[in-house]
C-alpha cells in the first residue's frame, strides 16, 4: 500500500510515529540515555572515577556503592559512567571516518567504473582478506598502543565495507531509468552523482553504520581489554573488564557491570539500525 | 449448462486497516460449470486475484479474512472448511497457476520433483511411480523430452516453458478446477498464444473448469465462455462472452471495451499524407547501418577473448520531422538498445546516427549537446524513472534550470504550464512519486520530457506497466501533444495494437534487425515477413470470431542458454 | 559438471589477492618507526648485531629488492625467525594451528546447531511471542563482547558449577574437547546471534514468497513447505554471511584464546605484539589472511552446490 507508507513518513504526530516504529524509538532512547550520561558524567557520577579509597576495597554492591568497588577501592558505578564518554566516542569516531572515506571511494568507483573501480575494488578484496581484528592489532602493534592508534587503524581498514556497499548501490542506481533520464537531459556528471544517485544510495550505508558501530565498539573494547587501546587508569569498559578478571571468583561485580554496559549500548545501536532500516525501507 | 462445479455466493473479504475495516471483495456471486472457462476481468485493485486467493484460502496476509458468503465445491463450503481439509482441496481439487512462473517455481528444486512432490503427497505414490506420472504430465504440457527434462532446474528453461512447467505442477493431482492468475502477462505475445492454446486443449481433454484472471479483453474474447467484470471488489457484470462483448450493460464494461487497443481507429492515415507533403525537407533523424554490441558476461579467466553480442545489428531508419514511428518487437529484439543508442546513451559499435544534420560518431560533442536539448525520453516503469526523493516540482525545476532556456523567475509558471500540458493538477508540484499512481507518475515523466522543449521524444514501452484505461488516456495524451507541439515521436512497444492506433509508420525488429518496415495500415493488413505475420496473428483479438491461429506458430527457436539481453546495459557517462 | 569448473580456475583469480596480502604483510614490518634492525634486536642491539641483521634481511637494499627477497624466502617456506621462540615463524605457527582450527570448527558447528532451530522457530511464528523472544535475544547477542562473555561463562560453569576447566588446553582428544567447550560456546553464542538474524529474515521472506504460496496451492502441508522449500532457499545468503564473518570469527578466536589461555595462533599473535616479535605478527597475519581466502573459496563451492542458478 504505497499511500500508507508515504503517510507514515510525514505529517504524522510524533506519538503515532513512535508507536509504529517501536524499535527505532527504543534504540534512539537507549542511545539518548547513554549520550546524556556521557555529557553529564561529572554531575551524575557519585565519586571520582580514579579516586582510590583504601577503606572500601572490593566492596560488594551496596547503597553507598551500587555497583560495588574494585581492588583499589574505586567506585565501579562512577567508572562505568565516565567510561560512557570513552566508549561512545570509540563507536562514533570509529564509524564516522570510515563512513566518509568509504562513501566517497565507493561513489566514485561505482559511478566511473573502469580502472578506478578495478584498483579500489582489488584493494578492498585484499584488505577484506585480513581478519579485521588481526589487521587492526598488527597496525596497532606498529603504531604503539593507544586510542589514537586505534582510530588510525579504523580509518585505514574500516572504509572497505562502506565502499563496497555504496559501490553496489551506485551500480544499480546508475542503470536506473531516472539516471538515464538525467543523462539524456544533459545533467552534469557531478550533479547526477551527488544530487541524484548518492542520496538514494546512502540509506543502506546509514543503516549498516549502526551495526558497524556495534562492531567497532566491541573491537575497541576488546583491544583495550588486551591492553593495546585505552590505558589504565582511565575508566573504559574493556579496561575495567580486564582489571576485574583476576577477581572473578571473589568480586564478580567489577567485571559484570562494565560488560553489561557494552551489551546495552550495543543493543541500542542495533535497535536503532533495525528501526532505521524499517523506516527507510532498507533491507540489509 | 449442467449443475455448477463451483458455486460462489456473496463472498466477502475484509481487512482491518488503522481501525477501519476495508472491504476488498464485496458480496461477489457466480457459478463455474464443468468444462467452462470463465474470464475474471478487471484492472489492478479490482480484487480479481483476491477472489481466487480466497477460494483456496491462501490470502496474502493473516489480517485479511473471509467474513461472509460461501464457496460450494462438491457439497462442501470451502469458506468454513478448516486448514487440514483445505489441504485436501488445494492441488487435488483446485490447481493454481500464476503470472510469474519464475518466482512461483522453486529455483533450487528440479522441475520434475516439484511435480512429483504433489503426486506423492496427495496420491501416496512411491518415488518411481510419482516420477513416471510426472514425466507423463510434462509430456502432456508440451515438454519435448520429458524423461530428461524432469531433472532440469527452472532457470534452465525459457519463460514459456516455465509457465508450462507451472501448469504441469498444477495438473499433477488431477484437479477439477484450474485457477490461472494472469498466466500470460509476463510472456511475449507469440508464447502467450501457445500457452492459451494449451489451456484450451487441456480443458477439452480433461474436462477441466478454468477461472482465467486477466486484464486483457482480447484474451477473454479468444478463450473464455463467460465473463465476470470486477471493479473495486464488486461484481459489475456477469454473462456469456458474446453477450457481454456485444452488448455490455455496465458503463464501466463499455469503457473497458473502448480502451482496448485493438479497436479500429479512424483518421490516422490522413495525417501521414499531410506530413509527407509538408516535409520534402531533411529527415530529423537518420540511422545508417547501426550496430551496437555488448560484451557477454565473462565466464572465467580463461574463456578466451570476450565475446560480443550484437543487440542492434545493421539497422537503418529515416525519421521525418513530425512523424510518429512505432518500433515493435518482443523481449530481446534490441528495440530499447536502439532507443538508447539514438540518444547517445550507449556507445555505437559502427554505423551512423545523424540528428538534425549532425553526426553522432563524427561530431560527438556537438551532436550530444543537440540531443540533450532537443530530444527526450519517456520510460517504461514510471516509478523507476523518477528520482524518489524529489517532488515533481523540484524535478521539473531542475530540468528547466539545467537546460537554461527559462529565466529563473519564470520557472514556477513554466512548471504549471507543463503540468497543464500533461493534464496533471498543479497541486502535484509538491508530491513525490511514492504517493502517486502509475498513470500520474507517467504523466510527470512526460512533463519532464516536454520540459526540454524537444523536437523528438522517444517513448520506451511507456504504457506497458499501466492498466488499459490508463493506457488509453496516455495514448490520447500523446496523440494530442504530437499535433499540438509538432513532435516527432518514436514509440517503442511490444503491443502491436497500441502502435497501430497511434503511429503512421511501423518498424518490426527481431533479434537486433529490422525485418519489416512500412505504413502501419499496409503492414498490418499485409505483412510481408513471416515473423510480423506471426506477431500479428498472435494478438488475441477482441472479436471472438477472429480466433487465434490453430496449431503451432512459426518456430521461434529459443536455444537453451542462448545469451538473450535482459534489462538494460549500464549507461556510459560520456 | 562444468558448473564446478571454477574450482580449477578460481585459485588463479586469488593470485592478485595473495600478491596484495604479501605486499601488505611486507609493508607492515617496514612501517615500524625507527631502524627495524634495532627494533628487531631490542635490548641486544650492539653495532655488530645490527650490521648482521641488516645484512641478513637485506635492509641496505632498495625496497623493491627487499620485497623480492621476502618473496623468495616465502617460496622456501621461511619468514624469518621469532625473537622469542628462536625458530622459524612458519614452523612456529604450524605448531599452533591445531587448537585454533579445532576451536573455529567447533564454534561454527555449534552456532549452526543453535541458529537453524532458533531461526526456524522464529520465522514460523513470525510476529508471535517466540519470534519476538528470538529477535530480542539475537539482537542482544551480537552486542556481547567475547572477552566478557567468556568470563561470565567461567563464573557460571567453572566457578559455580565446576563442570568445565577454566583455562588451558588438554593432551588427549577428550581432554582437549572439554577445554574447548566454554571457548566454543563463547564464540558460538555471538556468531549464532549474527546467523540467526540473517537466517530468520531470509526465512520470513521466503515463507511469504511466491514459491511458498505455490507449494501451499498444491496442497503441501506447512511443515513440508518449510523444510523442503523455505530452508533450502534461505540457506544461500546465510552461507555467504558465514563466509564474510570468517574474519570476525578469527578475531573472536584471538580474544577467546587469550582469555582461556589456549595455545593457538591468536594467543601467539597477542603475545608477539607485546614482546615486539614482529616477524611472528607478520606471519600470523599472513596465515590468517590466506585462511580467509580459502574459506571464501569453500563458501563459493557450497553456494554453487546449494543453488543451481549460481555460476562462477
Amino acid at each position: 500500500m504505497t499511500p500508507t507508507v508515504a503517510a507514515t513518513r510525514m505529517n504524522v504526530p510524533w506519538s503515532r510515529f513512535l508507536g509504529r516504529h517501536m524499535t527505532l524509538a527504543i534504540g534512539a532512547g537507549i542511545l539518548g540515555l547513554f549520550l546524556a550520561v556521557a555529557l553529564a558524567a561529572p554531575l551524575v557520577a557519585p565519586y571520582d572515577p580514579i579516586y582510590q579509597d583504601a577503606v572500601v576495597r572490593l566492596a560488594m554492591p551496596s547503597l553507598a556503592h551500587p555497583f560495588g568497588t574494585d581492588n583499589f577501592g574505586r567506585d565501579i558505578l562512577s567508572r562505568v559512567i565516565w567510561g560512557t564518554r570513552i566508549d561512545l566516542q570509540i563507536a562514533v569516531i570509529g564509524v564516522v571516518f570510515p563512513f566518509l572515506i568509504g562513501t566517497f571511494i565507493g561513489t566514485v568507483a561505482g559511478f566511473f567504473g573502469g580502472i578506478v573501480d578495478t584498483v579500489f575494488m582489488r584493494l578492498v578484496d585484499i584488505i577484506l582478506a585480513f581478519p579485521f581484528l588481526v589487521l587492526m592489532l598488527s597496525i596497532i602493534a606498529i603504531l604503539g598502543p593507544g586510542l589514537s592508534s586505534f582510530y588510525i587503524a579504523m580509518a585505514l581498514v574500516g572504509w572497505v565495507s562502506y565502499a563496497r556497499l555504496i559501490r553496489a548501490q551506485m551500480l544499480v542506481l546508475k542503470s536506473s531509468d531516472y539516471a538515464v533520464a538525467a543523462v539524456s537531459l544533459g545533467f552534469s556528471r557531478a550533479r547526477i552523482m551527488f544530487r541524484h544517485l548518492l542520496p538514494n544510495a546512502v540509506a543502506g550505508s546509514i543503516v549498516f553504520s549502526m551495526s558497524d558501530a556495534v562492531l567497532v565498539l566491541l573491537n575497541g573494547a576488546a583491544i583495550s581489554y588486551l591492553g593495546l587501546g585505552v590505558q589504565p587508569p582511565v575508566a573504559e569498559w574493556g579496561v575495567m573488564v580486564a582489571e576485574g578478571q583476576s577477581f572473578i571468583t571473589t568480586a564478580w561485580w567489577i567485571t559484570l557491570f562494565p560488560g553489561l554496559s557494552i551489551v546495552v549500548l550495543a543493543f541500542g545501536f542495533s535497535l536503532l539500525g533495525d528501526g532505521l532500516g524499517e523506516w527507510l525501507g532498507v533491507n540489509e | 449448462m449442467s449443475s455448477p462445479v463451483l458455486s460462489i455466493r456473496d463472498l466477502t473479504v475484509k481487512v482491518p486497516i488503522d481501525g477501519e475495516t476495508r472491504t476488498l471483495i464485496d458480496a461477489v456471486s457466480f457459478d463455474l460449470a464443468k468444462g467452462e472457462i470463465l474470464g475474471l476481468v478487471g484492472e489492478s485493485g479490482s480484487g480479481k486475484s483476491m477472489i481466487c486467493r480466497a477460494l483456496v484460502k491462501l490470502l496474502p496476509s493473516p489480517a485479511i479474512a473471509i467474513t461472509g458468503g460461501s464457496v460450494l465445491l462438491e457439497g462442501k463450503d470451502l469458506a468454513t472448511l478448516g486448514e487440514d481439509a483445505m489441504r485436501e482441496v488445494r492441488g487435488a481439487k483446485i490447481g493454481m497457476i500464476f503470472q510469474n512462473p519464475t518466482s512461483h517455481l522453486d529455483p533450487v528444486m528440479r522441475i520434475g520433483d516439484q511435480i512429483a512432490e504433489g503426486i506423492r503427497y496427495h496420491q501416496g505414490f512411491g518415488h518411481e511411480q510419482a516420477r513416471a506420472a510426472a514425466v507423463e504430465i510434462l509430456g502432456q504440457v508440451g515438454f519435448p523430452d520429458p524423461e530428461r527434462q524432469y531433472d532440469n532446474y527452472p532457470h534452465e528453461f525459457s519463460g514459456g516453458m516455465r509457465q508450462r512447467a507451472m501448469i504441469a505442477v498444477a495438473l499433477s493431482c488431477n484437479p477439477k478446477i484450474l485457477i490461472a492468475d494472469e498466466p500470460t502477462t509476463a510472456l511475449d505475445v507469440t508464447i502467450q498464444a501457445q500457452i492459451l492454446r494449451l489451456l484450451m486443449d487441456l480443458r477439452d481433454r480433461r474436462g477441466l473448469s478454468i477461472i482465467l484472471i486477466t486484464h486483457d479483453l482480447g484474451i477473454v474474447a479468444q478463450t473464455c465462455d463467460s465473463i465476470v467484470v470486477l471493479r473495486n471488489g464488486q461484481l459489475l457484470e456477469h454473462g456469456p462472452k458474446r453477450r457481454v462483448l456485444a452488448e455490455p450493460r455496465h458503463a464501466y464494461t463499455v469503457s473497458l471495451l473502448k480502451s482496448h487497443p485493438s479497436m479500429p481507429d479512424e483518421g490516422g492515415a490522413v495525417e501521414v499524407e499531410q506530413i509527407a507533403q509538408q516535409t520534402r525537407l531533411q529527415p530529423l533523424l537518420e540511422i545508417d547501418d547501426l550496430v551496437v554490441r555488448f560484451p557477454t558476461p565473462r565466464l572465467g579467466l580463461f574463456s578466451g577473448r570476450k565475446k560480443q553480442i550484437a543487440a542492434v545489428n545493421g539497422v537503418s531508419l529515416r525519421v521525418m520531422p513530425g512523424e510518429t514511428i512505432g518500433i515493435v518487437g518482443e523481449s530481446g529484439s534490441g528495440k530499447s538498445t536502439l532507443a538508447r543508442a539514438i540518444l547517445g546513451l550507449t556507445p555505437l559499435s559502427s554505423g551512423h546516427i545523424t540528428f538534425g544534420g549532425s553526426d553522432l560518431a563524427q561530431q560527438p560533442r556537438q551532436t550530444l549537446a543537440k540531443l540533450r536539448t532537443e530530444a527526450a525520453m519517456v520510460f517504461q516503469d514510471p516509478y523507476n524513472a523518477l528520482n524518489p526523493r524529489l517532488t515533481i516540482g523540484d524535478m521539473l525545476a531542475e530540468v528547466l534550470k539545467v537546460q537554461g532556456n527559462t529565466p529563473p523567475d519564470g520557472i514556477p509558471e513554466r512548471i504549471g504550464e507543463l503540468l497543464d500540458l500533461v493534464e496533471l493538477d498543479r497541486a502535484f508540484m509538491t508530491r513525490r512519486p511514492r504517493s502517486m499512481s502509475g498513470g500520474q507518475c507517467q504523466r510527470a515523466g512526460i512533463a519532464r520530457a516536454l520540459a526540454v522543449n524537444p523536437k523528438l521524444i522517444i517513448a520506451d514501452e511507456c504504457v506497458a506497466a499501466l492498466d488499459v484505461t490508463i493506457q488509453a488516456q496516455i495514448i490520447d495524451l500523446f496523440r494530442d501533444l504530437k499535433t499540438r507541439m509538432n513532435l516527432t515521436l518514436l514509440f517503442i512497444a511490444h503491443d502491436l495494437a497500441i502502435v497501430r492506433n497511434l503511429c503512421d509508420r511501423v518498424v518490426v525488429m527481431y533479434r537486433g534487425e529490422i525485418v519489416e518496415e512500412g505504413r502501419c495500415d499496409a503492414v498490418f493488413a499485409n505483412p510481408r515477413h513471416a515473423y510480423t505475420a506471426a506477431l500479428i496473428s498472435a494478438i488475441p483479438d477482441i472479436d471472438p470470431d477472429k480466433p487465434l491461429p490453430k496449431g503451432d506458430l512459426p518456430p521461434r527457436n529459443e536455444p537453451k542458454g542462448a545469451p538473450v539481453l535482459r534489462g538494460q546495459p549500464l549507461i556510459s557517462m560520456q | 559438471m562444468h558448473r564446478y569448473r571454477f574450482v580449477l580456475f578460481r585459485p588463479l583469480q586469488f593470485l592478485p589477492v595473495l600478491f596484495g596480502i604479501s605486499i601488505i604483510t611486507f609493508i607492515l614490518v617496514r612501517l615500524i618507526p625507527g631502524d627495524p634492525a634495532r627494533v628487531l634486536l631490542g635490548a641486544r642491539s650492539t653495532p655488530t648485531a645490527i650490521a648482521r641483521i641488516r645484512a641478513q634481511y637485506g635492509l641496505d637494499e632498495p625496497l623493491w629488492l627487499q620485497y623480492f627477497y621476502f618473496l623468495e624466502n616465502l617460496g622456501k617456506g621461511e619468514m624469518g625467525k621469532s625473537i622469542l621462540y628462536k625458530i622459524d615463524v612458519l614452523k612456529l605457527i604450524a605448531t599452533r594451528i591445531e587448537p585454533t582450527l579445532t576451536l573455529v570448527l567447533t564454534s561454527v558447528l555449534l552456532s549452526i546447531l543453535i541458529a537453524v532451530p532458533m531461526s526456524a522457530l522464529a520465522a514460523r511464528n513470525n510476529g508471535r511471542l517466540a519470534d519476538h523472544a528470538v529477535r530480542i535475544v539475537s539482537t542482544l547477542g551480537i552486542g556481547f563482547p567475547p572477552f566478557w562473555l567468556a568470563l561470565m561463562l567461567i563464573i557460571l560453569f567453572s566457578v559455580r558449577l565446576g563442570v568445565f576447566p577454566v583455562s588451558g588446553y588438554g593432551e588427549t582428544i577428550g581432554d582437549k574437547l572439554a577445554h574447548l567447550v566454554l571457548p566454543s560456546l563463547t564464540i558460538a553464542l555471538s556468531l549464532s546471534a549474527v546467523l540467526t538474524r540473517s537466517l530468520r529474515a531470509a526465512m520470513i521472506v521466503v515463507l511469504k514468497s511466491d514459491l511458498a504460496t505455490a507449494a501451499r496451492a498444491r496442497g503441501m502441508p506447512e511443515s513440508l513447505v518449510f523444510w523442503r522449500h523455505v530452508l533450502p532457499n534461505s540457506l544461500v545468503p546465510t552461507v555467504n554471511l558465514l563466509a564474510v564473518n570468517i574474519g570476525w570469527l578469527i578475531g573472536g578466536t584471538v580474544v577467546v584464546e587469550t582469555v582461556f589461555a589456549i595455545p593457538g595462533m591468536g594467543q601467539l599473535l597477542v603475545r608477539a605484539i607485546f614482546s615486539r616479535d614482529y616477524m611472528v605478527v607478520q606471519g600470523v597475519a599472513m596465515v590468517f589472511a590466506c585462511a580467509t581466502v580459502l574459506v571464501n573459496f569453500l563458501a563459493d563451492i557450497v553456494t554453487v552446490s546449494l543453488d543451481p542458478r549460481v555460476r562462477l
